[in-house]
């Protein structure tokens, strides 16, 4: 597994693009409709998908526990297959602490999201401007 | 020579520009040039721009240019230096203050990169990082910083040198620094 993470715009998808293959696309909430189609597959939306589940879920934990366990999933069926599954996350803890409650879980479980991902990946790149460094 | 010097607000990227563009002067010799996208809309700001022209020192040749880049570049004569502070001001004044469309703003700042590549300009160009935060909650913020981040994306392509400032410290992701 690994993880491509960086700001808004600054150029994610065409640095995944930019690696070939021809892998199938998903948005996250997809996950939740049943397992993924087998092969190389690159996964983006976790954000929106955070903050679909934010309402009917108040226990932060227990919604990190959630992600973890589609986290596991996905490397487990890498594991089994030999495909490759990208993560696209979405940098978005430089600003200031929002003033709604609603926008401090989402950034709060994204920031999780990210670590819990880089804690399972193989390899973790940080896109910055078009460009692409490898963390670890 | 182009060079993208960006960071966070106060992450010391004015400094790290101007020492590149003198040392870029002082190799090449000829005329030093600050293209000040920054107006004095009101006090905090003629203030701002006070303590950054105090930190330059002299030895400055500077124009304000909240919107025509490409003219500006044209009192440059080829060979010198010159650094241009800061895109991202400059592209909220295009889009916001008359410039014209984002397509427009674009064009004209490859026309900029291209102009000062032609003429041997060497051209030190600072910005902002503002997508790595919440996304903004309205859509057109939400444009904005799109747009902005298209320009850096072709900035960070086409220079030489690229440089992100982290407390003061620069991080090299293109090219070799000083």
């Amino acid at each position: 597994m690994r993880v491509v993470i960086g700001g808004t715009h600054a150029g994610k998808r065409d640095a995944v693009r930019a690696w070939g293959g021809t892998p199938c696309w998903l948005e996250a909430a997809s996950l939740l409709e049943g397992p993924p189609p087998a092969g190389d597959l690159v996964i983006d939306g976790w954000a929106a998908w955070i903050a679909s589940q934010l309402a009917g879920e108040a226990d932060n934990d227990r919604l990190r526990a959630r992600l973890a366990q589609s986290l596991d999933a996905l490397r487990d069926a890498e594991r089994r297959t030999g495909a490759t599954t990208t993560l696209i996350l979405e940098e978005m803890g430089r600003g200031l602490v929002p003033l709604s409650r609603r926008q401090r879980r989402l950034r709060d479980l994204n920031g999780w999201l990210a670590q819990d991902a880089a804690a399972r990946a193989a390899a973790v790149y940080y896109v910055w401007h078009g460009l692409v460094r490898r963390l670890g | 020579m182009i060079a993208f010097i960006s960071g966070g607000a106060r992450s010391g990227k004015s400094d790290y520009a101007e020492g590149l563009a003198r040392q870029w002067r002082d190799a090449r010799g000829g005329g030093l040039w600050y293209l000040a996208t920054a107006r004095a809309s009101d006090d905090e700001m003629a203030e701002r721009i006070d303590r950054h022209r105090r930190q330059r020192g002299a030895g400055w040749e500077t124009l304000e240019v909240p919107l025509a880049l490409d003219a500006a570049l044209n009192e440059v004569a080829p060979g010198e230096t010159v650094l241009l502070d800061c895109l991202t001001l400059w592209a909220s004044q295009w889009r916001y203050g008359g410039g014209g469309s984002d397509a427009e703003g674009r064009d004209l700042l490859a026309r900029v990169l291209a102009e000062a590549r032609q003429r041997h300009i060497a051209l030190v160009v600072v910005s902002n990082d503002i997508n790595e935060g919440l996304p903004a909650e309205d859509g057109d913020t939400r444009v904005f910083v799109g747009f902005l981040q298209t320009l850096h994306r072709d900035l960070a392509a086409e220079a030489d040198l690229v440089v992100q400032l982290v407390a003061g410290l620069p991080w090299v992701w293109k090219g070799e620094g000083p």
